[in-house]
């Protein structure tokens, strides 16, 4: 029947000239051809599509028996696939690209279930290239268009994570990454040359027409790198060649470093452009939509913790610079909550820190609005992430951070930390830091004019002194408390009352005020007031009565169960035994300080 | 204080053959004090001192270390105060470095191998290009932006930054501002001003490693 039909429509074609087809035609010719196919008629479909007489209807119709043959191609093991790949080839030799091209598109388009679309992907972008080639110089939109949907397919694979993910590929995404290397490279390759005739060109007046096809061709070739860059290679963590001597997703990566420089953008400008004074480039697009700040900060990641481009990026940089460039980078990275993301900013900023010699960044950095954020941004990391790696890296690169600084820039970060972090162990961390860097200034020869002297009380004034005074929560701020008594105690044995280095012995009595008295009443207090609790829990526990609190903790639906009595007794204890402490370095202050003050 | 040594041996034996150096130099450090021993160069690995001290000297130093009985423990209060001397003077540099410091002369050095046109000298903050070449003091390149094949010059971009600003190594920066338009020139660059104690590993720079630059400056913007 089909077949019939099919017949039919082509013969009363043939009598036509090619634009006298109407819809009819068009509507016969596609639901013939397409059931014909579908129902295995394909070798007389491809003697009818060979047939000298019908090319004029194959160039304006055949275009429409894509998606039937497409599935055909699909399924390997097809009686008919041979003869359906016959068909398949004489359409993109006869049909014109633009619909071709608007077909195969829609192929790939088409394809939403995770296992299939690497393999309609991989099937797709050899035709593509070949429709796109025959576009000549006006290509640029429709390869635009087609980089754009084929990314939207690699965005439906999920990214191998380990060595053993990347090999097996599960997903087909390496594959993927592989094909469409090799897909772009001709573009590429005509960029390179553009760029390269321009340079010749430049002196004479630039062709109007070309150089739009030219600069359009390379703002496509752009905004496809810059999409690589935010997915899939920010997802990916790149292994080295040690680990993986063969890998795609690598190699991937270094193509479309190298696809930079051939379409002129160069790589320290793109690192550095973050920091780059704005100057708006005439073209297509505007600047935060041509350089996104992802796909920046992982082409950073990948020059500096990767070392691709290694060979070509230059090494005339001052680390200091390049610092500055990646804190950006290293900002965004850091202000996401993705833990991949976490793990590329801690990497990156750990990597331009190592560049820098120790107690060498000036205080201006500071002035630097992201020197203050990516600090704020590690203190969530280091307290609020999941995983317990990336919390203690963050750890680790924010020492190192510290490090860095020489000692005004130091005091200044300690001052602004404890100003605005308001989290008891990273506060206590902070005082270590400072106390640190007191002992450091106190050894012969190392003194400085922040960590003794007139600079030096004002910090530690601020460190010694309870939030809430009295009524201090002496649990929640146990960490700072601790430390700041330690400081205190290391200050009054390590400075001598003759020397006074650190003006701690002339500020005593104002820090019995502020500091030490209230905290002794704070303590007697919390531990009157467990005492009792004990006292309550003991007695409940010995009458045997029921459980009756007024107060009941739910976590995402779930009611927590209260504390039995046990284990409450147990938690008083506890906090009984931190005023001991408490307690204990008190008097040890005390004791160190008897009689000295009015010396 | 502890009972002054005794002399264990005579003048003979001191001369004697038999006598190793090492052992008068291990008395001498056991015994006297440390300024004794400065001023007497033995301070320090008893087989150095042993390399650079003749028997004569040691004999000299052993007899005056009983004339002048300047045994061990004999000088604290001079030790003291040399040390806080020394604390003094490492303090000072320190705190000047806030204000304007005189760092000496510059670490670097240029000959030029090509001369520029002497009029277009670069001011900071002008963008400059240059063509380079980056070696190690035993000729390794570990840096250059000049394609190997001569006719790919074409295809490949010199460097362009804004130089005076702190953007390259210490010895660029200050290098560049004192070449003109076309000049090409050979840069031997201490670490100081370069990578410094760190290097570049991931570069090949080793530590400490003094770099040489052959920089043509192409254009100053």
């Amino acid at each position: 029947m089909a077949l019939e039909h099919l017949s039919d429509v082509v013969q009363r074609c043939q009598s036509l000239p090619a634009d006298g087809y109407n819809s009819k035609d068009y509507d016969l010719f596609t639901v013939a051809g397409r059931t014909c196919i579908e129902e295995g008629n394909s070798a007389q479909v491809l003697s009818i599509v060979l047939d000298e007489k019908n090319q004029d209807i194959v160039r304006c119709m055949g275009w429409n028996l894509l998606p039937p043959l497409f599935q055909v191609l699909l399924k390997k093991e097809d009686r008919n696939r041979s003869q359906c790949l016959a068909i398949f080839n004489h359409l993109l030799q006869t049909c014109r690209p633009k619909e071709l091209l608007i077909g195969l598109l829609e192929q790939l388009e088409q394809d939403d279930h995770t296992i299939t679309i690497a393999e309609s992907f991989r099937l797709l972008l050899s035709p593509l290239q070949t429709v796109l080639t025959s576009l000549g110089s006006r290509k640029a939109s429709s390869l635009g268009m087609t980089l754009s949907s084929v990314l939207d397919q690699v965005a439906k694979l999920p990214v191998p994570n380990t060595k053993e993910q990347e090999e097996d590929d599960v997903f087909m995404l390496c594959r993927c990454c592989t094909d469409l290397k090799s897909f772009v490279r001709p573009f590429v390759e005509e960029a390179r040359q553009n760029t390269l005739n321009s340079k010749v060109r430049s002196d004479l007046k630039a062709a109007g027409d070309q150089h739009t096809n030219e600069e359009e061709l390379r703002t496509e070739l752009l905004k496809f790198c810059m999409r690589t860059l935010s997915y899939p290679l920010l997802e990916a963590q790149l292994k080295d060649v040690d680990t993986l001597p063969v890998s795609p997703l690598r190699e991937f990566a270094a193509e479309i470093l190298s696809i930079f420089s051939a379409i002129g953008e160069s790589l320290p400008k793109l690192v550095f452009q973050p920091i780059m004074k704005r100057k708006q480039v005439p073209g297509f697009l505007e600047e935060d939509v041509r350089y996104p700040k992802e796909s920046l900060a992982c082409l950073s990641h990948l020059v500096f913790v990767n070392h691709q481009a290694a060979d070509t990026f230059p090494c005339v940089f001052s680390p200091v610079f390049i610092l500055r460039a990646n804190m950006e980078h290293v900002c965004f990275l850091l202000s996401r909550t993705e833990e991949s993301r976490i793990h590329k900013g801690l990497e990156l900023y750990e990597k331009s820190l190592v560049r820098v010699e120790d107690g060498c960044l000036p205080a201006d950095l500071l002035e630097v609005g992201t020197f203050l954020e990516v600090p704020q941004n590690l203190l969530k990391v280091m307290t609020l992430c999941q995983d317990h790696d990336l919390r203690s890296r963050g750890l680790k690169v924010f020492q190192m951070s510290i490090d860095k600084y020489d000692t005004e820039a130091k005091y200044s970060l300690f001052q602004y930390m404890l100003n605005t972090v308001h989290h008891s162990g990273i506060e206590g961390y902070i005082i270590k830091n400072i106390k640190n860097q007191i002992d450091f200034a106190l050894q012969p020869g190392n003194g400085n004019a922040w960590f003794k002297g007139v600079h030096l009380l004002p910090l530690v004034r601020e460190v010694l002194s309870l939030p809430d005074g009295p009524e201090t929560d002496l649990l929640l701020y146990l960490d700072r408390i601790m430390e700041s008594l330690n400081l205190l105690r290391y200050l009054v044995i390590r400075d001598k009352v003759t020397e006074n280095q650190t003006g701690i012995w002339t500020e005593l009595s104002k820090i019995e005020d502020t500091f030490i008295k209230p905290l002794r009443v704070g303590v007697n207090m919390s531990r009157a007031h467990y005492k009792m609790e004990l006292h309550n829990t003991q007695e409940a526990k010995k009458s045997g009565a029921k459980d009756d609190s007024l107060l009941s903790v739910t976590v995402g639906n779930e009611k927590l169960p209260n504390l039995n009595s046990a284990s409450r007794a147990e938690a008083v204890h506890m906090a009984l035994h931190v005023f001991d402490m408490m307690e204990s370095v008190l008097v040890r202050i005390e004791e160190l300080t008897e009689g000295k003050e009015n010396l | 204080m502890a009972a002054e040594p005794t002399r264990e041996w005579s003048d003979e034996q001191l001369k004697s053959d038999d006598l190793p150096k090492k052992d008068v130099i291990k008395f001498i450090q056991d015994n006297a004090a440390h300024s004794f021993l400065s001023e007497h160069k033995l301070l320090g690995n008893i087989k150095n001192v042993a390399k650079t001290a003749k028997k004569e000297q040691l004999i000299v130093a052993y007899n005056q270390l009983f004339e002048s009985k300047r045994f061990k423990g004999t000088d604290p209060v001079e030790e003291v105060t040399e040390q806080v001397k020394a604390a003094k003077i490492e303090d000072k540099p320190k705190e000047v470095k806030t204000e304007v410091v005189d760092e000496g002369p510059p670490k670097y050095s240029k000959s030029v191998l090509k001369k520029g046109d002497k009029t277009n000298f670069p001011k900071k903050g002008d963008t400059v290009s240059c063509w380079y070449t980056g070696s190690l003091e035993d000729g390794t390149v570990f840096d250059t932006n000049i394609p190997a094949a001569a006719r790919k010059k074409k295809q490949a971009k010199p460097l362009s930054f804004k130089v005076g600003l702190g953007r390259v190594i210490r010895g660029w920066d200050e290098a560049l501002l004192t070449m003109s338009k076309g000049e090409t020139a050979r840069l031997e660059i201490d670490p100081e001003w370069a990578y410094g104690r760190k290097g570049l590993p991931d570069s090949k720079i080793p530590p400490n490693a003094k770099l040489v630059f052959e920089v043509e400056l192409v254009s100053v913007d």
